[in-house]
Formats: C-alpha cells, sequence, structure tokens
C-alpha cells in the first residue's frame, strides 16, 4: 500500500490496534452488507453491555465448556500455573494470567481462546477488503466499532484512512464519549458516523454508563456540525432506557440539534450475553430480564417517529404474545 | 410414500388459499394419490411380446445405487405385466431403430390411456411407461450380456462406495421452440426432405423413424381431442362444454400444425414434452423445458396485445401447465420406492437471463411465471432464474423477496457471467452461449442440441483419499479398488502424496469411465429413442440417434463427489502431517483405521488446527482449487467411445449420504458414516466466516472448468432476512455473489427451530419446502437422517 505520511492525519501505519473481532456480512451496522472491526476497550461500563469481551483494552482469556474434551495441554501449557480443570470446568487465575496465549495454542480442542488480537492497520485493511465486491453492490463498506474505536485512534484513523482510499465506504461507530479533538481527527477518513444515544438525564446517564453525558451530546453536536450522515443508534433495555420519556427526549435532542441525522435505530434488548460474561468472570447483571414485546418496540418507534425524526427503525428479538 | 408415515397425501400439501377454484381443485386431486382411484399415471409396461423382450434398463438406472437390489425383480416382473402390443407383420424386418419408433407409435396411437380429468384446460395424462426396446433375439442376446456384465462391475463400485456410473435418460434441453414454430407438420416436412437428399442407409432409415414417431404423436393428441369432443357432449354445464370444445379444436390443431394462441402453445408444448417421458420410458428427471419465459413470450404477449387474452386467464391457463409435471410421481406408486431426496425428479425451467447482445430478457411473462411459482408451491417444474449484471434491480428485488420469505418453492439460481465462462471454456459456440441453460438440478447445457448428460457418472473423491492412505485398498474389506501406490508412512514429501493421490483418482476415472462407456454404448446400440431424436438439432442431419452422439454436442459430466471432506482432508495432511509435523502418518492412519475411536485428541488436532475450504481462508482454497482444476482438466482429456467428451462437475445428489458409511474416517477429522460433503458446499460446520466468504472461497476454485454441477447450498437464518431493507442486502449479495461466487446457487432460508418443530409435528409443516442439492423437497417426507443433516446445517447459523 502506499505510504503517505500519517502526519497530521493522526494516523499511524506502525501503530497495531487490539480487534477482539473482525465481522463479515455484518448486517446491522450501517448501509448495506459491511464488515465491523470490533476495537478491544471501551470508556463505558454499560449494564447491559452485549459485548462485554470488549470492555477491557487488555486481551482476556475465554474458556469454552462445550468444546473442552478434558485434554488437559492447556495446564501444561501454562507457564504461570494460573489455569486449574476440576469437575466444575475450568477456572483461570486472572491475576496470574497474562494473556500470553499459549494454552490456547496449546489446546487441540480450541476451547481457549484469547480475545484480543493484534493487527497492523495494513493486515485489518486487508481482510476488510476481502469483501470489497459485496460492499460495492450493496452500497455496504466497512465500519468500526467496539469497544469504543477512539480509545486507539492512531490504528482507527490509519484503517479509515486506506479504508477509504481504497473507495470503500467507511463508518465510525462511537458511543460518543470521547475526546473531540481524537473525533474529529477519525471523521476525516469517516463517510459516516453511528453515534449511540441512551439515556437523556445525566444521572441515570452516569449510573447506566458509568460516564457523564456531557460530553457524548457535546461530541453529538460537533459530528452532526461536521455534516457527516449520522445514523443514531439507542439500545432499548427494559428499565433502563425504555421509558418513553426516555425516548422522546432523545428524539427532542436529535431533531433540535443534530440536523444531519439520516436516521434513528432502536434495538431491543437481547440476553443472550450471559455465558460470555461467566467466561469472562464477570456478572451480567440483567439475567431474568424478559426481551421486550413487539408492541412495546413499535409503541416507541412510534414516539420515536413523533419527535420529527427522519426516519425510524427497530430491530432485534422481541418476546412472542 | 413410505416415509410420510402416518401422514396422508392430501395432509401432505396444502392447497394455497387464493387460487382460483378449478386450480386448487385440480391441485387437490393430484396431491391425493391414494384417494385417486379414477386417475393413477402409474409405470404402464408394454411390450413385442417375445420371450426375450426388454423393457427395463438398468443402465438407465444406473445413478440410482437405491434401486440397485429390485433391477433383476424388474426385468422379470415387467413383461409379465406388460400389455402385449399388436404389431405390424414386417415388424421385425425392420431395422431397429425403426422397430423403437413403430413401437412407440403404436403404443401411443392405441394403447396408452386417453383421460381428461374435470376442470383441466391442459390435457395429456398417461405418461409413465416402460415401453419395450423392440430388440429382436440376437440384439436382444447382446444386451443381455453387456447389461449383466455392466451390473456386476457397478455392483463392485458402489458397495466400495467408489461411485457409480449409467447412461441416464433426461439432463437435456429438447427444441421445443423449434417444435413449435414448425408442428409436427413442419417436423415431418423437415425430415421428409432431407430424406430425399440422405446418400447413408443409416441416415434415411433415421428419418424413417423420426416421421414415423412424429405421426404417432400426432393420432395420440387426436384422440384427446376426441375424447373432449365426447365429454362436451356429456357436459351438462355449458360453460365446461364450451372449454372442453374449445380444447378439442386446440388439440386438434396442434397435433399436426403449430400452435399460435398461448392455449395452444402450452398445450402443444405439454404434450411435445410428456412424450419424450413416454420414449425414454422415464418420468422426468432432468428433461428440462429450458427458457420458457423467452419462447412462450411470442404467444403470450400476441394474445394480450390483441386481446384475446386477459392476465387473469393467462395465469389460470399456466396453474393448470405447472400441474402436469408433477403427476411424473405417480411413477412408482404401487413399487413404493421413495427414500429421502429421490422423491425429486427435475423437469427444470429457466426465466430471466439476457440475450445475445447482453441485453435482459425478463419480461412480463417472466413476472407472471414468478407469480404462479409461488401460489403454486409444487415439487415440479423446477424454477431456475437467471441473473446477471443486467439484472433488473425490480426482479432482483421480486426474487430475493420470494426467498427471504421462504414461501413457496424455494429458487434454483444461474449467474450468467460464470456460468457462461465455463461453457466457453469447454469450447461452444460463442453464438449460442448466451442462450444457455439448466438442466436437472442446475447443470448448464446448450439448449436443443446439446445431450448432455449431466449426473452420468458419479466418483467419489473422499475415496481417493481413501485409497491414498491404504496404499489402493478399501479400508473397511481390505479390498482392492485402487493400483498400489506404496506405503504412505513411507513419502517424504507432500509432493509424494499429491502425486500418489492423483494416481488413485486417475485410476478411479478410468475405471469409472470403462463401466460408464459400457452402459453407453448397450444404449446406444440397443436403446435407441428416435422420438426424441426428432426434437434435438443435430440427429436428423446426422442420421444417428440422440443416445448415439447424433446431436450437435455431446457431452458426459462427471460429478466429484465430497469434493470439501477431499480437499480438506488434503489440506489437513499437507498442514499437519508435511508442514507443521504436529501429526505424524502413522498416527493418522491408525487413527483412521480405529474411525478415530481413542484419538480424541488427534481428530480435534485435524478439526481445529488445519485451514478449511469454505472460509476465504487462502491455505485450503488453494488446496481445494488444486483439487478442482486437477480433477475437471484431467476429466476433460477423455472421451465416450461414442464420441462424447467428458467434462468435471461437483453435483452430489443423495450420494454424499449414501456414501458416508462406506467411506472410512478422512483427515479431515470426519468419522466414517458422518456424512460427506455436498457439492461445492463447505464440510457442515467447517465453514464459519458468514456467506461473503463461502462465495470467495467459491469463485477461487476456478470454476470456469466445471461448465456445469456447480452445487451450491446457503443457509440463511431468517432473522436474518426480514424486512425490506434486508431483502435489499440480500439481492446485492446475489449480485457479489454473481461477480465472485460460483455459477448456481440454492437458498435456504429456515430457521432450525423451525425444523425441529416439523419433525415433532410433521402435520403442522405439511409445506415446507427445502432445498436438497439441486431438489425441492418437502421437509416432512424427508428421510429422518436427511432431516437431520438439514437441521445441522441450518444450525450453523450464517
Ligand atoms: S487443552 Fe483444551 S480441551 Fe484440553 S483441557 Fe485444556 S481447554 Fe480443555
Ligand atoms: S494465557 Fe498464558 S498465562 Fe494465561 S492461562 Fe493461558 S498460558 Fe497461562
Amino acid at each position: 500500500m502506499s505510504c503517505s505520511e500519517p502526519e497530521g492525519r493522526g494516523g499511524d501505519p506502525q501503530q497495531t490496534g487490539v480487534v477482539f473481532n473482525i465481522q463479515r456480512f455484518s448486517i446491522e451496522d450501517g448501509p448495506g452488507i459491511r464488515t465491523t472491526v470490533f476495537m478491544k476497550g471501551c470508556p463505558m461500563r454499560c449494564v447491559w453491555c452485549h459485548n462485554p469481551e470488549g470492555i477491557a483494552f487488555e486481551r482476556q482469556l475465554m474458556w469454552f465448556d462445550v468444546r473442552c474434551i478434558g485434554a488437559r495441554d492447556c495446564l501444561e501449557a501454562c507457564p504461570n500455573g494460573a489455569l486449574e480443570l476440576g469437575r466444575s470446568g475450568m477456572t483461570i487465575d486472572r491475576e496470574r494470567c497474562d494473556a500470553c496465549g499459549r494454552c490456547a495454542d496449546a489446546c487441540p480442542a480450541r476451547a481457549l481462546e484469547l480475545v484480543g488480537k493484534d493487527y497492523t492497520p495494513h493486515e485489518a485493511f486487508q481482510e476488510v477488503y476481502r469483501d470489497e465486491a459485496f460492499y460495492r453492490n450493496s452500497g455496504g463498506g466497512v465500519t468500526v466499532s467496539g469497544g469504543e474505536p477512539s480509545m486507539q485512534p492512531r490504528f482507527v484513523a490509519e484503517l479509515l484512512r486506506l479504508s477509504k482510499e481504497a473507495g470503500l465506504h467507511t463508518a465510525l461507530d462511537t458511543c460518543g464519549f470521547a475526546s473531540g479533538t481524537v473525533l474529529e481527527k477519525l471523521l476525516e477518513s469517516a463517510d459516516m458516523v453511528l453515534l449511540d444515544l441512551k439515556h437523556m438525564d445525566p444521572a441515570k446517564h452516569l449510573e447506566l454508563t458509568g460516564v457523564e453525558l456531557e460530553p457524548v451530546l457535546e461530541n453529538a453536536r460537533m459530528v452532526s456540525s461536521s455534516g457527516r450522515p449520522v445514523w443514531v443508534r439507542t439500545p432499548v433495555v427494559p428499565g433502563c432506557t425504555d421509558s418513553a420519556e426516555n425516548i422522546a427526549s432523545i428524539g427532542r435532542f436529535i431533531a433540535e440539534e443534530l440536523p444531519s441525522v439520516e436516521r434513528w435505530d432502536l434495538l431491543a434488548f437481547n440476553n443472550t450475553c450471559g455465558s460470555k460474561y461467566s467466561r469472562l468472570d464477570m456478572t451480567w447483571e440483567l439475567e431474568g430480564v424478559p426481551l421486550l414485546s413487539a408492541e412495546a418496540m413499535e409503541a416507541l418507534a412510534e414516539k420515536a417517529r413523533a419527535a420529527g425524526v427522519p426516519e425510524v427503525c427497530w430491530s432485534g428479538t422481541t418476546r412472542s404474545s | 410414500m413410505e416415509e410420510a408415515g402416518a401422514l396422508t397425501a392430501r395432509e401432505l400439501w396444502n392447497p394455497s388459499p387464493e387460487l382460483p377454484p378449478r386450480v386448487s381443485q385440480l391441485r387437490d386431486e393430484y396431491v391425493d394419490i391414494a384417494g385417486r382411484d379414477h386417475f393413477r399415471n402409474e409405470i404402464m409396461p408394454f411390450t413385442t411380446g417375445t420371450e426375450w423382450d426388454t423393457v427395463w434398463s438398468p443402465c438407465l438406472w444406473g445413478v440410482v445405487p437405491d434401486l440397485f437390489p429390485f433391477h433383476k425383480a424388474f426385468m422379470e416382473s415387467l413383461p409379465m405385466m406388460a400389455t402385449k402390443v399388436d404389431l405390424p407383420g414386417d415388424f421385425w424386418d425392420k431395422p431397429l431403430v425403426v422397430r423403437a419408433a413403430i413401437f412407440f407409435s403404436e403404443v401411443v396411437r392405441n394403447y396408452l390411456p386417453v383421460q381428461i380429468l374435470e376442470g383441466e384446460l391442459i390435457v395429456g395424462g398417461h405418461f409413465n411407461v416402460a415401453l419395450s426396446r423392440a430388440q429382436n433375439r440376437k440384439e436382444a442376446r447382446s444386451w443381455r450380456r453387456a447389461t449383466m456384465k455392466w451390473m456386476k462391475e457397478m455392483d463392485f463400485l458402489n458397495s466400495h462406495g467408489m461411485g457409480n456410473a449409467g447412461a441416464t435418460p433426461g439432463h437435456l434441453i429438447p427444441d421445443y421452440p423449434r417444435a413449435l414454430e414448425l408442428g409436427f407438420k413442419g417436423l415431418v416436412e423437415y425430415f421428409r426432405g432431407l430424406g430425399e437428399k440422405a446418400e447413408s442407409r443409416q441416415q434415411k432409415e433415421m428419418l424413417e423413424a423420426l416421421v414415423i414417431c412424429c405421426e404417432g404423436a400426432r393420432d395420440l393428441i387426436r384422440r384427446y381431442a376426441s375424447e373432449a369432443r365426447r365429454l362436451a357432449g356429456e357436459c351438462g354445464d355449458e360453460e365446461r362444454a364450451g372449454e372442453l370444445l374449445e380444447m378439442a379444436r386446440i388439440c386438434d390443431k396442434v397435433s399436426w400444425e403449430p400452435p399460435e394462441t398461448f392455449h395452444e402453445a402450452l398445450q402443444a408444448l405439454w404434450f411435445v414434452h410428456m412424450l419424450v417421458m413416454v420414449q425414454e420410458s422415464y418420468p422426468g428427471p432432468g428433461l428440462s423445458p429450458g427458457r420458457i419465459d423467452q419462447y412462450l413470450y411470442r404467444y403470450f404477449i400476441g394474445d394480450i396485445e390483441s386481446g384475446r387474452l386477459d392476465r387473469q386467464r393467462a395465469r389460470e391457463l399456466l396453474d393448470c401447465f405447472w400441474i402436469k409435471p408433477n403427476y411424473a410421481y405417480d411413477f412408482m406408486y404401487k413399487v413404493g420406492r421413495t427414500r429421502g431426496i429421490t422423491s425429486g425428479y427435475g423437469q427444470l425451467i429457466t426465466i430471466g437471463g439476457h440475450g445475445a447482445e447482453g441485453e435482459d430478457t425478463s419480461n412480463e411473462l417472466t413476472w407472471l411465471i414468478l407469480d404462479v411459482i409461488e401460489e403454486m408451491n409444487l415439487l415440479e417444474p423446477k424454477p431456475n432464474v437467471r441473473l446477471h449484471n443486467g439484472t433488473p434491480p425490480e426482479l432482483m428485488k421480486r426474487v430475493a423477496g420470494m426467498i427471504a420469505g421462504a414461501q413457496g418453492a424455494p429458487f434454483l439460481l444461474n449467474f450468467d457471467e460464470a456460468s457462461e465462462a465455463a461453457l466457453r471454456w469447454q469450447g461452444l459456440p460463442e453464438e449460442d452461449i448466451w442462450d444457455y441453460a439448466p438442466v436437472g438440478c442446475l447443470e448448464n447445457t446448450l439448449q436443443g442440441n446439446d445431450r448432455s448428460g449431466t449426473v452420468d457418472v458419479n466418483v467419489n473423491l473422499a475415496k481417493a483419499v481413501e485409497l491414498t492412505l491404504f496404499d489402493g485398498k478399501d479400508q473397511a474389506t481390505g479390498d482392492r479398488c485402487g493400483p498400489r501406490t506404496g506405503d504412505p508412512c513411507r513419502f517424504g514429501s507432500w509432493d509424494d502424496f499429491k502425486r500418489a493421490f492423483e494416481t488413485q483418482l486417475e485410476a478411479m476415472l478410468k475405471r469409472f469411465m470403462e463401466v460408464y462407456d459400457l452402459s453407453d454404448s448397450i444404449r446406444s446400440r440397443f436403446e435407441p429413442t428416435p422420438y426424441l431424436s426428432a426434437l434435438v438439432k443435430g440427429c436428423a442431419e446426422s442420421g444417428r440417434d440422440v443416445t448415439n452422439a447424433g446431436p450437435e454436442h455431446n457431452f458426459v459430466t462427471v460429478e466429484g463427489v465430497a469434493f470439501a471432506t477431499a480437499a480438506d482432508s488434503l489440506s489437513a495432511v499437507r498442514k499437519l502431517v508435511y508442514e507443521d509435523g504436529a501429526v505424524t502418518m502413522d498416527e493418522l492412519i491408525q487413527a483412521i483405521e480405529d474411525n478415530f475411536e481413542g484419538h480424541e485428541k488427534l481428530r480435534q488436532t485435524l478439526l481445529n488446527r488445519a485451514p478449511k475450504y469454505g472460509n476465504d481462508d487462502d491455505y485450503a482454497d488453494d488446496v481445494a482449487r488444486y483439487l478442482s482444476r486437477f480433477w475437471t482438466e484431467e476429466v476433460f482429456r477423455h472421451r465416450t467411445s461414442t464420441g462424447r467428451r467428458y467434462r468435471g462437475g461437483y453435483l452430489s445428489w443423495n450420494y454424499w449420504i449414501a456414501y458416508a458409511p462406506s467411506t472410512a474416517a478422512t483427515p479431515d477429522g470426519r468419522r466414517r458414516g458422518t456424512y460427506l460433503s455436498n457439492g461445492l458446499c463447505p464440510v457442515a460446520g467447517a465453514d464459519r466466516s458468514g456467506p461473503t466468504a463461502v462465495a470467495l472461497s467459491l469463485g477461487k476454485l476456478g470454476l470456469e472448468s466445471a461448465p456445469n454441477g456447480d452445487s451450491h447450498t446457503i443457509s440463511f437464518n431468517p432473522s436474518l432476512l426480514r424486512g425490506e431493507e434486508r431483502v435489499d442486502k440480500l439481492a446485492a449479495y446475489l449480485r457479489g455473489y454473481g461477480e465472485k461466487g460460483g455459477t448456481a446457487l440454492q437458498v435456504n432460508v429456515i430457521d432450525p427451530e423451525t425444523l425441529n418443530e416439523a419433525q415433532r409435528h410433521p402435520s403442522d409443516y405439511t409445506n415446507l419446502l427445502v432445498r436438497v442439492t439441486g431438489y425441492n423437497a418437502y421437509f416432512v417426507m424427508l428421510g429422518r437422517e436427511i432431516q437431520n443433516e438439514i437441521i445441522a446445517r441450518e444450525s450453523h447459523e450464517l
């Protein structure tokens, strides 16, 4: 690829990024058929997060009970004695584990997996470029998501730049809690932005996501004023973000302050990520929370439309009846 | 139909609610085979009455191994059940091809029952027959000797899981447009004209036979005219009586003259087509009408523009036409052979595509046919849509919407650019290529002049891996099936292994070509089908029958079965044995002998540490491409003794299941008995990178060297395709596939939960159609093991 100057663009071809997944045929992250690059590390701590493996910046080990055949090669491979395979399954001593990945390499069954892999921008770009024909035919492209991509700005800027230079449509998926300057840099090579707006009540926002609301709104205004098309996304989580009032006030904010928003997606809460939490020795706090009904989602979408946002869609799994 | 268990046929086939009453009544009547005492299109044997007569030819069923155990019984019992046909006094003085023609004509003229069903607008009901081959004693003796020899060899090859081969009827597209344009009258005039100029005796005899066949067809159709007139006379309902009189007029006309209206053309087409099934004594598998939205369009639009016909009536006529091919399934009603996916026959129609200048040729009839496909929801005729880079977005969307809705028959999609590149590669003339169409499941051929024989030889590629590992011996029996290529533990490198594999595969191929050649020469010498020859360009002109390389183009496809299983096995050996040294050849062979019992760790290594085809992984795809190109190029170097050229393909019909128990465990980690891979699909569960990656892997195989039989099925979870936006994405995916993927694709859109439910409560899911190897099948009618396989496939969600 070209070796044009990274200076002034914020991108750095040498800067590796920690990626926890590159998802092809991604049809929920912007227009068309896309590949989504999920960056590891996020400043928020949303209670409903369905990608808990994307929260920590560090690489993490996961063990899949269904794949394990009990061959115990991993135990021998570990230089730190961090693993224990007992009757109730594998225990990973996270204090001792330094995520070297040797156990995962040793396991014939791929029952251990190290989440988080280093890529150079060029390597990631090459992966992304494979589906070029599908992007071209669908109006799709690459979406950089996370975690929060702006936490690895130099890698992300370079990946976006390479993609754009190759004629791919680029989207930046951000939670909005980021340095404004960094976001501005990233916007240079982003054709559009997917922006999360979760709650409009500052106290609630802090409680549910662990961070202040104001910087998110500030960035939202900045992104909109850059003129990039924006798709807003709101996770609709029972008891957290699903009040009609919350949806209405997000709607008002969009209608009044974010003129470049083209579309607003309401994403129905999904409860299938519990096992991911346990694999990471984390707690899934929404255990047992039921799915929303399609009627409830439809009603919220109506509310959203009433606020004057041009296009409102909802998607996700809902409970039957 | 035994697999259906306690279900009655009526429960199995739900009528669609919006059909016109006439159509829904006809449809109900068709599906209720048990209650249909007044009409069944069961196999009817006809004999010359000699004690040596042949009415059943095993070679023609060589690719249906399920039937092998029954051949002897059929050969003996069918002549006993057969109706003796009165033949002219000089019958035995005639050459075989003329005898065959006379026999065909006499049967259809005097014996084939003629029956018109209540309400139908397109007639022509009885066509499942077993015709005498009209052989004299000497011919019959030679036929028998050769047939026995073929059966013995075929039994060995099949029982050792190596494959099967036989000169199979159907699997071509006759020149129906020409038959419609000229009528039998025009054809006969043409044959007589040629006859005057003909110099060879062979050609003169041939042309005489063709004329006899056309005259027989004419007389059968006139019997339908009389029957319609008789019914009109008895009919109390004035409107129906009027219809019957009109049908009588149409039959009279198209019995000899070319059709001019849409109704006439549909009626003529059905007769011409139905009689091929009579002639071949074969219930239609792969006998495909080709691009009907193209050659029927002039009749359709002529009627519409002149105001003779409205769209509603046109649709009703098409509905009535649509039911007819399904009656092929009555063939073995009593004989009762229904196992799993063999319940699919494949009279494939093609719509869409482009013209000679690359222009899109979809038209109003294309759209109407799509509606008919959707509302009829029947197994036949099987729909194929040709897609190309100029397919209009609305059509793309309509097709994607039908697929995503999982309602109605699932489609087969053919991608013109890749398909045509392959037809070009095999040397077909440029001016014909654009007008290609598929037959059977998805095998591309030219229309009207190509004896394509697309399913005639099936070779288990995974068996070649087994023979390489065991020095040419079958692992289970120790029987020698291939040459001695040495103990693989002594091979020093991947190249040595590869060479041994190639030697085994070449030897298998040679053996299969020999046995196929035998069946092909049996058919060409002793089983001419002059009526079909009258409909295929080249036969009259060359004086050679369609079974004897008479057509302008003559091919036989050798389908490689278990492609991905073989490719992944080679990848695993290359990577883990010769590159990484993670596995030794010794351990590998031991583990395979033990069917991986006690070698789980090794098996997991093979499953997880070797690259797998289907993930857009260049390592695995390179090996797969090597296999694909080696296979197709090797096959393409050979011809039959009748002069037909062999070409490679990858259809696996049901053999990927049938040969699972007779194929040893494989180095990709598969146990003996686990199904082999199907068509060009990745090994079930091995593709983990989504549908774009699968498409790209296929695209890397170099499929321009495999013009037919590039069978690929992909499954989408319906939740992925919900909503209009998603349908657009599916349409875009199909465009991308056309650009980068394979030549033909079948899409299943069903979630595993639904399938599980359907297995538990079959009666609630009678209308659930799925695609298996190019065949539409009702899920609840499939054998349990195939059902399970489909569920497993759907479960690994894309
Ligand atoms: S090596 Fe893998 S399969 Fe074996 S015990 Fe460890 S995790 Fe389980
Ligand atoms: S990642 Fe490294 S340190 Fe952690 S458990 Fe595995 S081998 Fe031990």
